[in-house]
């Protein structure tokens, strides 16, 4: 029977990012950082993972705004923006940026990574680096 | 036994019956009792009977064990079941799947089914039951978000323009209007697409499929047996299927689906190219698809499908005709659609569209696309002129 590791992989996310900095997996074997966690690398099949805070930069890759109808007699829905994100460390993940409106994210803008979100159930989103404002 | 690119498979089987029932809105009916009635007026197609049936293929999106429920609901006991689920492109995988089957004899009467009511059901899409844990935090909106997504990316990375997205949503339903099954008739424009109520930027309502009830059903058999049918047969020629990843997050390349692959592989199975097709059923979800699988497929580059699909390239008396039924823009759109690219091409081959056939068919290329661009199936058939 395999071994398993000390942790599992979704588990051992939440536990790293309440620091309140990005964590991924890296592969001890070929280098490559991953991102969704898993017990194994995708790029190699390794089963030596670790984990390594890393600099939470990245770049918006692609966007998409939901323009969301208001039901009759409820106030007016906020349309919500969802970004995909490269990360400089390699790995793309899907997220938000919170403090931005939607109009103005775009393509290749430049951001931060930020944990938000309560134990067990923190969530990845990211701000404009001050650079990019 | 082996052969080159699966070539042995090419030519090997057949659609030799076609049906479809409850197209539009079927109040009062559920999933099951439509897609017996598409089976049965696919064997009648045929002129086989469900006792023949001893193949099944079908996946859905309203029972955990659709191809069991299947079997049961319709009284057969086959001897060969299907059921992958790789979402709206499972039907055009079945076609090689079953052709496999038949070749090795585990079957000799394939039988191809799907049938949903989402619209007089649930009037929405099913959302399936396990979504990407690490973009669910987001409030995506699947799948619509990951295909506004590559469509944003194609727009920013290439310069297609929604004018151009848009061009694919007229040329549906200028098809649509020569289908007397179709659900949306009325005239679109490019400014009726453009002016439409913003859905999931840079998708508008109009850049989005349907969402209708609906049943198709396909009957396959071995050629020789093809032969001594009723209705001309559509022979499979070639097949393929690829995959690359589940979530959009984790798609190699927003802009390029792994069709690439699949479309390569039926090609090479088919000894054809892209130049040799005469019509086209792509699964159009949304616009973009038909942009997208025109590159990955080959026949125009990477980036070129806007200015490929412009000018009515692809509507009626282009030079291109592609979904030909008016797809899932303007035809029908049950949730999985796969079966029906099936379907029109046969009906296409067999010369026996009506007012929207496309002049002589001799060759359909058909493409499913499955979940979040995360799976692509291509077949190709043809009539027996291409054997
Ligand atoms: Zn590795």
């Amino acid at each position: 029977m395999a071994s398993l590791p000390k942790a599992g992989p979704d588990k051992a996310f939440q536990e790293h990012v309440s620091d309140g900095r990005l964590w991924l997996q890296y592969c001890d074997d070929c280098g490559e950082a991953v991102f969704m966690p898993r017990v194994l690398c995708p790029h190699c099949s390794s089963l030596s993972l670790d984990w390594r805070p890393v600099s939470g930069n990245g770049t918006v890759h692609t966007l998409t705004v939901l323009h969301q109808r208001s039901k009759p007699g409820q106030p007016e829905r906020q349309n919500h923006a969802i970004v995909l994100v490269d990360l400089d460390e390699g790995p793309r993940m899907m997220s938000r940026l919170p403090e931005v409106a939607p109009e103005d994210i775009r393509i290749g803008m430049r951001v931060k990574a930020r944990i938000e979100g309560k134990d067990g159930e923190r969530a990845v989103v990211f701000d404009p680096q001050e650079s990019d404002q | 036994m082996s052969t080159p690119n699966g070539s042995g498979l090419r030519g090997s089987a057949a659609i030799v019956g076609v049906g479809t029932a409850g197209l539009g809105e079927a109040p009062g009916f559920n999933a099951m009792d439509i897609q017996a009635l598409a089976v049965r007026e696919a064997l009648d197609d045929a002129g086989l009977q469900l006792s023949d049936v001893d193949g099944v293929f079908c996946a859905n999106m309203s029972h955990t064990f659709p191809v069991i429920s299947t079997i049961e609901y319709l009284g057969i006991q086959p001897r060969w079941i299907d059921g992958t689920n790789t979402g709206g492109s499972s039907f055009v995988a079945y076609a090689m799947a079953a052709s496999l089957a038949l070749q090795a004899g585990l079957c000799d009467v394939a039988l191809i089914c799907y049938g949903a009511t989402l619209r007089s059901g649930a009037g929405r899409m099913v959302p399936a039951n396990e979504q990407p844990t690490y973009e669910v935090p987001h409030k995506p909106r699947y799948p619509m978000t990951a295909y506004a997504m590559s469509a944003a990316r194609h727009m920013s990375q290439f310069g297609t323009t929604r004018e151009q997205l848009a061009e694919v949503a007229v040329s549906a339903r200028l098809w649509a209007q020569k289908n007397p099954e179709a659900f949306e008739l009325g005239p679109l424009s490019i400014e009726d697409v453009l002016g439409s109520r913003m859905v999931m930027e840079p998708l508008t309502v109009r850049d989005c499929c349907l969402l209708t009830d609906g049943a198709g059903a396909v009957v396959m058999t071995r050629a020789d047996q093809a032969r001594d049918l009723k209705e001309k047969p559509a022979y499979f020629l070639g097949g393929g299927t690829a995959s690359y990843n589940r979530a959009v997050s984790e798609m190699p390349d927003l802009t390029s689906t792994a069709a690439r692959d699949s479309g390569a592989r039926a090609f090479a199975m088919a000894g054809m190219k892209p130049s040799d097709m005469t019509i086209l059923q792509l699964y159009d979800a949304f616009t973009i698809n038909v942009i997208l699988f025109l590159e990955d497929l080959g026949f125009c580059g990477k980036g070129e499908g806007g200015a490929f699909v412009s000018g009515g390239r692809i509507a009626p008396g282009g030079d291109l005709p592609v979904n030909t039924n008016g797809g899932g823009l303007s035809f029908c759109h049950p949730g999985m659609y796969g079966v029906f690219t099936l379907i029109e091409a046969t009906r296409q081959l067999r010369g026996a569209a009506g007012e929207r056939q496309a002049g002589e068919v001799e060759t359909v290329l058909c493409h499913g696309n499955g979940i979040t661009l995360s799976h692509q199936a291509t077949a190709i058939f043809g009539t027996d002129a291409t054997l």
